[in-house]
Parts: structure tokens; C-alpha cells; sequence
């Protein structure tokens, strides 16, 4: 089933190339349609009752390459799946959306954008090594030639400054996960690049090679996310990117950083994340301060949700370094619900720049008066990206900062050893973490409003000559453009409003993540405090397989 | 086929075990949930089902007028939808309060924010409904004032029919069924829901002429400044649960109890200090949304919004959120030493700086604007002051009294082309067709100053004669600053009634800025006939059928002062039933009056919440007496020496001047000559006391600065930087080939980036090393 949602985008790849060109943009839609319908399936398969993980329906595993280990395993848990479903989802839109915009070359674009689905799919898909770092970067290429040749004046350089920066990163996350490999080989014997394999070896590594470990990965994703101080590339790619482009970037490719932290980083190095997460967490309150501000005083309207993207992605890391349930779970849903609103808001940019070719603040203003299907529905994105109660954005900002509050148990700033606060958890952060990262839900409102009162409301002003030269699109939004921005709409609300049965699905994912960085980091600092040497390979080892018997099963803390 | 428990070692065998238990946890149906928060408090019951229409009916109601919108129908059935919708919303209120028993009930609807958050607790935050007598005290008025006030907008809003009209009215349903949420939510969070769904219709209602600038950031500057109050209550929120391990009030309160418990015995300070901080983060919220010092800048501009809002938003309802938030939470606020000193010095000096305001403002809109600021300090008093039967009880002859004088200032706005300077009409009562808005106006007035037997004059009463009563550091201090701040409402409330409804009959249209503000292009250049022939036009059937019903019910107020009164009034029966009853009382003020304020009498028995007479011990006095008694006597004198002087002042000559008044015309007073006199003060009161001014140096032109300071930071070192890293390649074979030009700049820029990547690697290795220990 996964395989088949690898292949079917590539299928249609190979169409889209044989025919003509006018034809490419409808065969890119039934292309990402027969994906979102397969995705779709999975899910049904995925959700049917006897247990998710038990036996999953969807995984598919081949030999590759077995003298090395490599082998083409695919499967999914259930944050893989929704960031599956959620690429489904938005490649379609994306293809909607750009419908007119798109006008030369339309056989290379939506090649490239098929193409781009099937790498997705195969990251998160992948349960082998290999699989996924070759999905990870070939995801660059097309978007690469998206931005650098389909994007508007100062393509080229954004381009490949995309391109480098983020590949320069993924080398050096290359480079931490091959040590991983080679250790496993060493103290296990025999290659084997299953992820999970991986991860359970890692873990026996030295406190300080998982540090060096965790470095080198961070490397790579953090760039990605992209966290502060890593984030440059990313409002330069999204200003110039088609709005496609930014679409995909935003929804799902930012994703790959903060889901690449979750899969590797934390189950990998659970000890240097305890001993680090309070140092990561203060680069991505850094990062939602100060890209909120920069937000506030931008005149592209783009480049302005392209720096919301980092201050709210910030609260996405922040989440997973809390290192427990509400943290993570907020921080997943969070990767979704950024990529519903964070995606709507880039079409609607999109949109708007296609009736008045500028996304400069100065020369648009009160623009409902001439568009108001267009306000309405930026009104309610922007109110889903502030995180109003009620819709999708507010369920995972809340998680976030819950699981921030309470994660201080030990060694965190409650300093509760056994932590009897009954909202306490295990972890190293705590109420200031929180209400720093807080201050960013005000600057939030402050930007986004700014944003709003700017370009919707107000007198009206158009560009000079605008009305000149009207258009092939009318005023306001046309039929194609609401239906594409209707699902994301809906979903926005049903997220908002009843997120219980994605929360379910994601709770025994998240469940067995913790309990494993829990017991190991917490295992850890018990030991770093009680026996006060845990250098060297062998006693890391020692400690891991002492602390885990002691696992509450439960709850995974340790008692 | 990819097995991933054959791949697992013990270790991770250990954690899906831990998962499958988890799972099962999670696998709980809806009906145990409902079951799983009614266990744990034994007195709280199933609450019926029917009670989920009334944030329901608003909600049919969004949806009905949206629905017309899309259908593009331009009549007024976007009115008469809302109007049916409320009104069922109403009956539905009126239904629950007659069955409602003494005893909490929740009602369950549906999952909504439910997780494991590991250590075997959950966090549970559903969508279900807790009503007690507090609920149904809030949700009477709101449904109540929500349906009057739509049937009243419904030609109000008239001129908007062709643009606008679907838009109020959605946000006006909108409004309704959030504040339905945030005064029966069984929970902290989906009151948080109501409290920020309320912050989004006043933003939208406040930005409802969105074409002008000052409207537009108006609602910005509320969402804005409510917003830094709410991140209080949000971490207020997760203190709670991080101390109780619930947010939901049903297993929230029993929990409280002990501690409660503990400070009735004396010992408050044995009180953990973060139970204590919870209320003053709660507190934050509450000062925001009920516009209290330090966050009551964005309540006065609000009045930007259409003047049905402004009634019903940012008078009588969202604005006493903070009021029920307190009164919900109000054990909390027992057991915290500080938490309502706090509020009662912030309550009074808003109230009173609010009134000096007041005092010097024209435009007759924001002077109602200021006085509801300042009356909400009175309701912080109230609950500050151990009474918070007193508190609901103006909070409830407010919405009252404030609705009407609001929708008669609009009556006035409306007829006049928004004319709203009190220099410029004159005796508008008298002129025809304004009999009714003349005698609601009247009546209001005579309430929110307070004259006695009116609603506003007891309430304002028990309030008031507490400040004497209740022992805390500097009460009775406050209660003389409250004293003359109610000479002070009566002042400037019969300033505006003197001023513009009797005397010599004048007027003149204003700009018309209500009626077509949003088609300010249009009539740029073209409005010559304003001020030749301007014929006011009168109110028509609903406002003044509004305006009538208001006007009764007003009146009629005063009387549940008197139902009940062993409780202190309907009011305090109805509180004396729910959560912000709580007999701890001042022994939490005792005890602090004990660590360092001055007490008259340390060994009192301490003062309940619904105090009766029978009470004894510590007792303050005001003049030897008995507060509760001599108060309606000495607030009546401050009551009515303000209208006295407002008469002199402002007043016409003749006997609707009270023969004191010497006014002839509309623009000039004997005021004027007083406030030249006491120059630059009033000019000071006029600008707000400059608080935005201030604001705006202090903290949002820095705040600014600091945006642009780091988008240039951003721009030239982060990314020059990383510029400067990329480019190290490219200079590295430009030295190889060194018969490339720009040789010069390249050693230079090498050196630069050779100098940066030192400078990162020590920071980082600082930042590393430091962060890790």
C-alpha cells in the first residue's frame, strides 16, 4: 500500500512528461487525487480495530541491498500516517491552486510536484535507513527546480541557497547517523539499517557520543524546522517559491525537520536530549520572539507568514523537547495543524498576488471591500494560526506549552524529586520555558492582526494602474479557488473542535516514544546523580539495561 | 512483512506494554467520561440534556445567518433569525433556573481536548456544561439582554442592510454562544474557549466599519490587550492542573476545600504559595477582559464598534467576565493572601481613575464607556471585599442600567448622524418622538448615580458599606475613595443628561460616521445639505419598545434587593448556592491583616460572604455605626451633592435645572469656566491621563524598535553569516587560481568568515557547555 503510494505519483510523472503540456495541470490533479484516495485507504486500513501496531496492514519490506542490510522497509505508525495524509491532502490543493498561476513550462512543474509527493510519502514511510535518507534529500531536487525556476525575481539565489544550506545540514545529519550504524555494527555485529535497530542500539551509546551524535543530527533537522539560528534560508525560499512551492515547503517539508527530531533525535540520543533540551528549548523561544517580532515590522505580506512559520514552528520543537505525552502529542498536531493553516494562509497570499502581481503592504489595503470571500477566509486562517479556542491552532499551542509547564520534574525548574505535583511530569523544563514561549502567542495576535488590518481592512488601495488592465480572474475568489480552500477550512474546524480521534491515534505512538526517552534519560540522570560516573560505553550500556526493568508499565516513568 | 514486535528487544517490549495500557485508558467511552467527572464530587449530578441549547441556539443561529448571506438575501431576516434564536436561548435559561436545585449539575456533550499525560493522570477537558445558580445567574441577563438588544439592532443595523447586516448578526450569535460557553463551561479550558471566542466577536464587532483606520485599530489594540491578559489566566490554568491534576470545576472545588478548610483555621500561610499565585494569574485574565488597570486602555476606543455592541459587549455582559471568573474561582481567591488585596486596590483606583475620565470627556458614547470601566472596579471591590452577592448584584442591575443608557446614547447617535458631543444637542427629550429614550435615559442615569431606591443605589450599597465592614490592608480607605467616586459617577452621569436631553432644544448633525463610515469615499466631497435642513429622525417601534422594557426592568431591580433577604436579596440567594459562595471569608484577611496590617479586632470570628445581621465580633464602623445600616444615608448624600453640582454646573435654567442650573445654550456651561480654573487637569482627565500615550513610549515603540533592530540583526549577521560561510568555498578556489580578480576582497572576506567561524565555534561551545550544566 505504501509502496503504491511511493509509485502512483511517479506513474503520473511518466504521463504528465508524454503529453502535451496543456494537458499536465489535470493529469497532476488526478495524479495527487489518486494519492489523497490511496492515502485515504491507508488510513481506513490503519484505523480498523485490533490495534494499530499489532500487525500493520499498510508495511511493505524487501531485500535491497542484503550483503550491506539495507532493505526496502516501509510502514508507518501513526505520525507517520498523518503526515502522509496530510502531503495527500495538500498536494492536490496545491495543484488547484495553481491552476493559472502557473503558465509556462506546466510539464516540468507538476512533474516535479508528483515527484515531490512520492519522496514524501517515502520519508515518512520509511523504516530503513537508507530509504529515508534517500527520500530526504530528493526532496531538495524538486523543490529546488520549483523555486529556482518557477519562482518570482530573486529565484536563483533563493534557490540554491536553499538548496546548499539545507544539504550542507543533511551531510552532517549523514554524517551522525552513519556512526550510529558503524556502533551498531561494532557492538551488535552485522550492518543493519532498520530504523528501530538503530535507535535501540544508539541508546546504548556514551552519554557523550550520543551528544556528538545528537549535534550532528540537529544539524541537519534543525535547519529544517528551521530553528533559530538556522533560519535564514527559509523566508528568502518561501518569498520567492510559487505559491505551490511555499505550500509544500510550509505544510510538509518544514515538517520533515520537527518529525525527523521526533524519529531519530529523540528515540536515538534520549540522554543528550535530557542533558540538552533545555539549551534547544531556549533557541525555539528565542525563535517564536524573535521571529514574531520581525513578523510585525515586514512590509511582504509572504515573507511575513514565511517568519510566522518560524516563531510557530518554534513552539513545534519546544513541544517535543518537553519530553512528554501533552508535549509531544501537541507537538505532532502541531506539525499538522501549521501545515492546514500555515498552507491556507500561502494560497490565499497566492492568490491574492495573482490579481495584483505585489505582496508589498504598502501598495494593497482594505482589500475586503473588493474581495470579501477572500477576508472572510483570511480572517479565519489567521485566527487558526493565532490559536483562537475552537480551531485547530489553539489544540496544539495549548499541548505545547502544557507539556512545557509540566515538564520539570526532576532536574526541571518544579525540582520535585519523585514529582507528587499530580500534573508534574519527568522532564527538564518548566513554567518559565512556558510563559516565555507564551509571550510568543501574544506577538502572534500582534503580527497577524497587524497583517489583517493592513491588507484587509482599512481604506481600499490597489497598485497603481491596477484596474487598468483587468485581469482573467475576477475580483474575488472563483469557484476553484474556495473549493480548494474549503477542506482546509473544515479541517481547521473539526480539528479544533473534536481532535479526539486523531489524539487517540497518536497516543500509543507517543506513549511508547516517551516511556523509551523517559526511562533512558531519566534512567541516566539517576544514575549520573546516585553513582556519579557514566563515561564510557560500557557503563551507558550497563545503565540502560539496569534502568529498564524498572519501567513503570504504566506510564513509563520510573518510580 | 515488517513486524515491529518481533524486532523489539525487551526494551522496547517494556514500552509497548506501557502503550497497550494506555490504550486501553484512552479506549474509554464518552458516557465514562461524563461518569468519570461526576464521581469524584458526590453532590454534583447529571445536569438535562436541554441545557446544551443554549449555547446551541446561537450557534443554529451563526449557521441560519450565514446561510442567509450566502443566499444573498438583504432584508431583515438575519435580525428576526437571531432575535428567535436568542429567545428560545432565553426560555431555555429560564427553564434551567426554575429546575436548577441547590446542587451542581454537568452536562455532557461531547470529547474534546482528552490525553494521557503520563504518571497514570489524564488531562480532560470535554465539552460539558456545569450549572449551578452562578451559571444561571450569568446566562438569565445574557440571553436576556442578547435577545433585547438584537431586537433592537435589528433597526438599528437598518441602514446596512445592502452590506453588513448577515456580518453583525453572525458575529452577534457569535458573541452569544461563546459567552454561553465561558459562564457554563464545566472546565477551565472551554471557558478559556468562551473567554477568547468573546475577544474574537468584539474584535470583529469593534472592526465593524472596517473601512475606517480607527476602527480597525481599535480591534486590534482589544484582541491586543486582552490577549496579554489571557496568557495569565492560560498559565493560570496550567498551574491548576500541574497542582491539582484537573482543570474541571466538578473535581476542581472538593479540592480547593482543605485549604479553604486551613485558612478558616487560622493558618492561610500553610497554604502551598503556588495555590496562592493561581489566583493572581486568573486575576491577570480578569483585568484584561473586565478592563481593569493596568489593561483598561481598549475599552474606550471599543466604542468604535456599532452601539448595540458597545450595550451589550462592552457593557453588560463580556466585560463582566472578569467579575464571573473570580466569582466562579472564588475559593481560590480565599485561600491566596494576596490575591484580593490586590483586586480591591486595583478595583478602586480604576474606578476611580476611570470617573476623572469621565469627568472631562465630550463625546457622551465614552463617557459611558468610562463609567463602565469604572463601575467594573466597583464589582472588583465587591468580590475584594468578601460580598460577592453585592459584586453579582451591580454586575446584574448594571447590564441593566448600562444596556439602556448605552442604547439610548445609540437612539441619540442614531438619529442625530452620529452626533455624539455633548456641546452640540440640547434637550433632546423633548424634541418629538424621543419622549421614551428621554425617560430611559432618566432612569438609567438616576441609577448609575446611584440616587436612592433605585437598582443601582442598593447594589452599589452593599458594595460599599463592605469596605467599612470587611477587614483588609487599607479597606476602609477604599471605601472612602469609592465614596467620592460615586459623587463623582453622579456628576458626570447627570452632566450628559442635563446637558444633552434637557434644556434649550439644539442640534446638530454629526458626520454621519455611523450610518456610512464604510462608504467614507462616496461622500467625500459631497455633503452640503448636512447642516442646511437636518431633520432628526426618532427611533422607531423596536428601539423604543427596547428602550420601555429596559426602562421597567431597571426599575423593577430594585426590587429583588428585597426578595429574599436572608440572603441579602435574589442575587445573594442565587450566589449563596453556587461556587463563590464560600464561608471562609476574612478569616484569610484576618490572618493577613495579622502579618502586618493594622486590625481593630484580631480575635473576630471573622466575616462571612453572605453576612447577615446576626454576625458578631470584628465588625468595622463607619461614623460609630453600623455600616450596613448608616451607608444608605451617607451614599445617598454623595449621590446626591453630584447631581446637585452636575445641576449648577450644567444644568438649564428653570425647574428641569432644579432652579440652580443656568444654561441657555448648548455649548457653553458654568462648567467651562471651572474647568479653565483648574487648568491643565481637566485638559490631563480629557487625554486619558495620557495612558496611551505612555503605553505607546514605554512599551510599543521600543517593542518596534526592537522588531526592526532584529530584522536588520536577522538580515545582516545571521544571514551575512551564513553568506559569508557559503561563500568560503568559492574563495578557497579563488585562492587556488590566484590570477582571479578580487583578490583583495577575498582575503578580506576570508579573514571575516574565518574570524565568524570562531566566534560561532566558542559561542557554541560556551552555549553547549553552559546550557548543559
Amino acid at each position: 500500500m505504501l509502496l503504491a503510494m511511493m509509485i502512483a505519483p511517479l506513474v503520473f510523472v511518466l504521463i504528465v512528461a508524454s503529453r502535451p503540456a496543456e494537458h499536465a495541470r489535470g493529469i497532476a490533479l488526478l495524479g495527487s487525487g489518486v494519492s489523497l484516495l490511496l492515502g485515504l485507504i491507508s488510513w481506513r486500513m490503519f484505523i480498523r480495530p485490533g490495534g494499530p501496531d499489532a500487525i500493520d496492514p499498510l508495511a511493505f519490506s524487501m531485500d535491497w541491498l542484503p550483503s550491506m542490510g539495507i532493505r526496502l522497509d516501509l510502514g508507518v505508525d501513526s505520525v507517520s500516517l498523518l503526515m502522509i495524509l496530510l502531503s495527500c491532502l495538500l498536494a492536490p490543493l496545491c495543484v488547484l491552486g495553481s491552476w493559472t498561476a502557473i503558465v509556462k513550462d506546466q510539464r516540468t512543474f507538476y512533474g516535479w510536484l508528483l515527484g515531490l509527493q512520492a519522496a514524501i510519502v517515502g520519508v515518512f514511510a520509511a523504516r530503513d535507513l537508507m530509504v529515508f535518507y534517500i527520500c530526504f534529500e530528493f526532496t531538495l531536487v524538486p523543490m529546488y527546480i520549483l523555486i529556482s525556476r518557477f519562482g518570482s525575481t530573486n529565484r536563483r539565489a533563493a534557490g540554491t541557497k536553499f538548496f546548499l544550506y539545507t544539504f550542507t545540514g543533511s551531510l552532517i545529519a549523514l554524517a551522525g547517523l552513519v556512526y550510529v550504524v558503524w556502533f551498531t555494527a561494532q557492538h551488535h555485529g552485522g550492518w543493519t539499517l532498520n530504523i528501530d535497530r538503530l535507535a535501540e542500539s544508539a541508546r546504548m551509546m556514551s552519554a557523550t557520543e550520543q551528544a556528538w551524535v545528537m549535534a550532528a543530527m540537529l544539524a541537519g533537522f534543525a535547519v529544517k524546522v528551521p530553528l533559530f539560528p538556522f533560519h535564514t534560508w527559509l523566508p528568502l525560499a518561501h518569498t520567492e517559491a510559487p505559491t505551490a512551492g511555499s505550500v509544500i515547503l510550509a505544510g510538509v517539508l518544514l515538517k520533515l525537520g520537527t518529525y525527523g527530531i521526533y524519529r531519530f533525535v529523540l528515540p536515538f540520543t534520549p540522554v543528550a536530549v535530557a542533558e540538552y533540551a533545555p539549551l534547544i528549548a531556549t533557541l525555539s523561544i528565542i525563535g517564536i520572539v524573535y521571529a514574531g517580532l520581525i513578523c510585525w515590522v515586514q512590509t511582504d505580506v509572504k515573507k511575513l507568514v514565511a517568519y510566522s512559520s518560524v516563531s510557530h514552528l518554534g513552539f513545534c520543537v519546544l513541544g517535543l523537547m518537553s519530553l512528554n505525552h501533552a508535549g509531544l502529542q501537541g507537538s505532532i498536531l502541531y506539525m499538522i495543524n501549521h501545515g492546514l493553516s500555515t498552507g491556507a494562509l500561502f494560497l490565499l497570499v497566492g492568490f491574492m498576488y495573482e490579481r495584483y502581481h505585489t505582496r508589498s503592504m504598502n501598495e494593497l489595503g482594505g482589500l475586503a471591500a473588493k474581495m470579501p470571500v477572500w477576508t472572510c477566509f483570511m480572517v479565519f486562517f489567521v485566527m487558526a494560526s493565532v490559536g483562537l479556542p475552537g480551531l485547530n491552532g489553539f489544540v496544539s499551542e495549548f499541548l505545547c506549552m502544557l507539556g512545557t509547564f509540566q515538564a520539570g520534574g526532576e532536574g526541571g525548574q518544579w525540582g520535585l524529586t519523585g514529582y507528587e505535583l499530580p500534573g508534574v511530569t519527568w522532564g527538564v523544563l518548566g513554567p518559565w520555558y512556558a510563559l516565555f514561549a507564551g509571550t510568543g502567542v501574544i506577538i502572534a495576535a500582534i503580527y497577524l492582526l497587524f497583517l489583517v488590518g493592513k491588507i484587509c481592512f482599512g481604506p481600499l488601495v490597489e497598485p497603481v494602474g491596477h484596474n487598468d488592465h483587468p485581469g482573467p480572474l475576477p475580483a474575488d475568489l472563483t469557484g476553484r479557488e474556495i473549493f480548494t480552500l474549503m477542506p482546509l477550512a473544515v479541517l481547521c474546524l473539526v480539528l479544533g473542535l473534536y481532535p479526539s480521534p486523531v489524539m487517540d491515534l497518536l497516543e500509543p505512538s507517543v506513549a511508547k516514544t516517551v516511556a523509551v526517552v523517559q526511562s533512558a534519560a531519566a534512567g541516566e540522570s539517576r544514575n549520573d546523580a546516585h553513582i556519579g560516573a557514566h563515561s564510557g560505553l560500557d557503563a551507558g550500556a550497563v545503565i540502560v539495561s539496569e534502568v529498564l526493568p524498572t519501567v513503570d508499565s504504566q506510564t513509563g516513568g520510573v518510580r | 512483512m515488517l513486524n515491529l514486535a518481533e524486532s523489539i528487544t525487551s526494551l522496547l517490549t517494556t514500552a509497548t506494554d506501557a502503550a497497550g495500557g494506555l490504550q486501553q485508558a484512552a479506549g474509554h467511552g464518552a458516557a465514562e467520561a461524563a461518569a468519570h467527572g461526576a464521581t469524584h464530587a458526590t453532590d454534583v449530578v447529571m445536569g438535562p440534556w436541554y441545557v446544551l441549547l443554549i449555547p446551541l441556539l446561537p450557534m443554529l443561529g451563526v449557521v441560519l445567518v450565514t446561510l442567509t448571506a450566502l443566499l444573498g438575501i438583504r432584508t431583515k431576516l438575519p435580525a428576526w433569525l437571531t432575535v428567535a434564536c436568542l429567545g428560545g436561548a432565553f426560555a431555555t435559561t429560564v427553564v434551567m433556573y426554575w429546575n436548577v436545585s441547590a446542587g451542581p449539575a454537568v452536562t455532557y456533550g461531547f470529547r474534546w481536548i482528552d490525553l494521557a499525560t503520563g504518571n497514570g493522570h489524564r488531562f480532560t477537558a470535554d465539552f460539558g456544561l456545569y450549572v449551578d445558580s452562578l451559571t444561571c445567574l450569568w446566562m438569565l441577563f445574557v440571553t436576556g439582554l442578547g435577545t433585547l438588544i438584537a431586537l433592537y439592532a435589528s433597526e438599528y443595523m437598518a441602514d446596512d442592510l445592502k452590506a453588513g447586516y448577515a456580518r453583525f448578526f453572525m458575529a452577534f450569535n457569535l458573541f452569544v454562544f461563546s459567552m454561553a460557553c465561558l459562564v457554563m463551561a464545566d472546565n477551565l479550558v472551554l471557558m478559556f474557549l468562551g473567554w477568547e471566542g468573546v475577544g474574537l466577536c468584539s474584535y470583529l464587532l469593534i472592526g465593524y466599519y472596517f473601512k475606517k483606520p480607527s476602527a480597525v485599530a481599535a480591534s486590534k489594540k482589544a484582541f491586543v490587550v486582552n490577549r496579554i491578559g489571557d496568557l495569565g489566566l492560560l498559565m493560570g490554568i496550567f498551574l491548576t492542573y500541574v497542582e491539582f491534576g484537573t482543570v474541571q470545576y466538578a473535581e476542581l472545588f472538593p479540592m480547593v476545600e482543605p485549604y479553604v478548610e486551613l485558612v478558616k483555621s487560622g493558618m492561610a500561610w500553610d497554604v502551598p504559595m503556588r495555590v496562592g499565585l493561581i489566583p493572581v494569574l486568573f486575576m491577570v485574565g480578569a483585568f484584561g477582559k473586565s478592563a481593569q488597570l493596568p489593561l483598561f486602555v481598549w475599552l474606550p476606543d471599543a466604542m468604535e464598534g456599532p452601539t448595540p455592541v458597545s450595550a451589550l459587549i462592552h457593557a453588560a455582559t463580556m466585560v463582566t467576565a472578569g467579575v464571573y471568573l473570580i466569582a466562579r474561582t472564588y475559593a481560590f481567591f480565599v485561600v491566596s493572601p494576596i490575591a484580593l488585596p490586590i483586586v480591591a486596590w486595583v478595583g478602586a483606583a480604576t474606578a476611580l481613575v476611570s470617573a476623572t475620565i469621565g469627568m472631562a470627556q465630550f463625546d457622551i458614547k465614552r463617557i459611558m464607556a468610562y463609567s463602565t470601566v469604572s463601575q467594573l472596579g466597583y464589582m472588583f471591590c465587591g468580590l475584594a471585599f468578601l460580598s460577592t452577592a453585592g459584586a453579582a448584584f451591580h454586575v446584574l442591575t448594571h447590564a441593566f442600567f448600562k444596556a439602556m443608557l448605552f442604547l439610548a446614547c445609540g437612539a441619540v447617535m442614531h438619529g442625530f448622524a452620529g452626533q455624539l458631543d455633548l456641546r452640540k444637542l440640547s434637550g433632546v427629550a423633548f424634541m418629538k418622538g424621543w419622549g421614551i429614550v428621554g425617560i430611559a435615559m432618566f432612569v438609567g442615569c438616576l441609577n448609575l448615580a446611584g440616587f436612592p431606591f433605585t437598582a443601582g443605589y442598593f447594589s452599589k450599597d452593599m458594595i460599599l458599606a463592605e469596605a467599612f465592614v470587611t477587614q483588609g490592608p487599607g479597606y476602609s480607605v477604599l471605601g472612602w475613595v469609592l465614596l467620592v467616586t460615586a459623587g463623582l459617577t453622579a456628576y458626570y452621569t447627570f452632566r450628559v443628561f442635563f446637558r444633552v436631553f434637557v434644556g434649550p432644544r439644539h442640534a446638530e448633525p454629526g458626520d454621519d460616521h455611523h450610518d456610512h463610515a464604510h462608504d467614507a469615499g462616496e461622500h467625500g466631497d459631497a455633503e452640503p445639505d448636512h447642516h442646511h435642513g437636518f431633520h432628526p429622525h426618532a427611533p422607531g417601534w423596536a428601539i423604543n419598545l427596547v428602550l420601555a422594557l429596559l426602562t421597567v426592568g431597571s426599575i423593577a431591580a430594585a426590587g429583588l434587593y428585597f426578595v429574599d433577604k436572608e440572603n441579602h436579596g435574589w442575587v445573594g440567594g442565587m450566589i449563596h448556592n453556587s461556587s463563590a459562595y464560600t464561608s471562609a471569608g476574612s478569616a484569610a484577611f484576618l490572618d493577613s491583616a495579622n502579618i502586618g496590617m493594622h486590625v481593630d479586632d484580631p480575635v473576630g470570628t471573622g466575616h462571612s460572604a453572605d453576612h447577615d445581621d446576626a454576625h458578631g465580633g470584628a465588625h468595622g464602623t463607619l461614623f460609630g455605626q453600623d455600616p450596613h445600616k448608616i451607608m444608605y444615608y451617607v451614599s445617598a448624600v454623595f449621590g446626591v451633592v453630584g447631581i446637585l453640582t452636575a445641576a449648577y454646573l450644567h444644568g438649564p435654567k428653570g425647574p428641569l435645572g432644579l432652579f440652580i442650573g443656568g444654561r441657555t445654550k448648548a455649548a457653553t456651561s458654568r462648567a467651562d469656566g471651572l474647568a479653565d480654573a483648574m487648568m491643565p487637569l481637566p485638559t490631563y482627565a480629557r487625554n486619558k491621563w495620557y495612558f496611551d500615550e505612555f503605553y505607546g513610549a514605554l512599551i510599543v515603540k521600543p517593542l518596534r524598535a526592537l522588531s526592526h533592530v532584529f530584522h536588520l540583526i536577522d538580515k545582516l549577521l545571521i544571514d551575512g553569516l551564513v553568506n559569508l560561510i557559503g561563500s568560503l568555498p568559492r574563495f578557497v578556489a579563488s585562492l587556488i587560481r590566484p590570477s582571479q580578480s578580487g583578490l583583495l576582497q577575498g582575503y578580506a572576506a576570508g579573514m571575516a568568515a574565518g574570524l565568524a567561524v570562531v566566534v560561532v565555534t566558542v559561542w557554541m561551545v560556551i552555549a553547549v557547555t553552559g546550557g548543559g550544566s
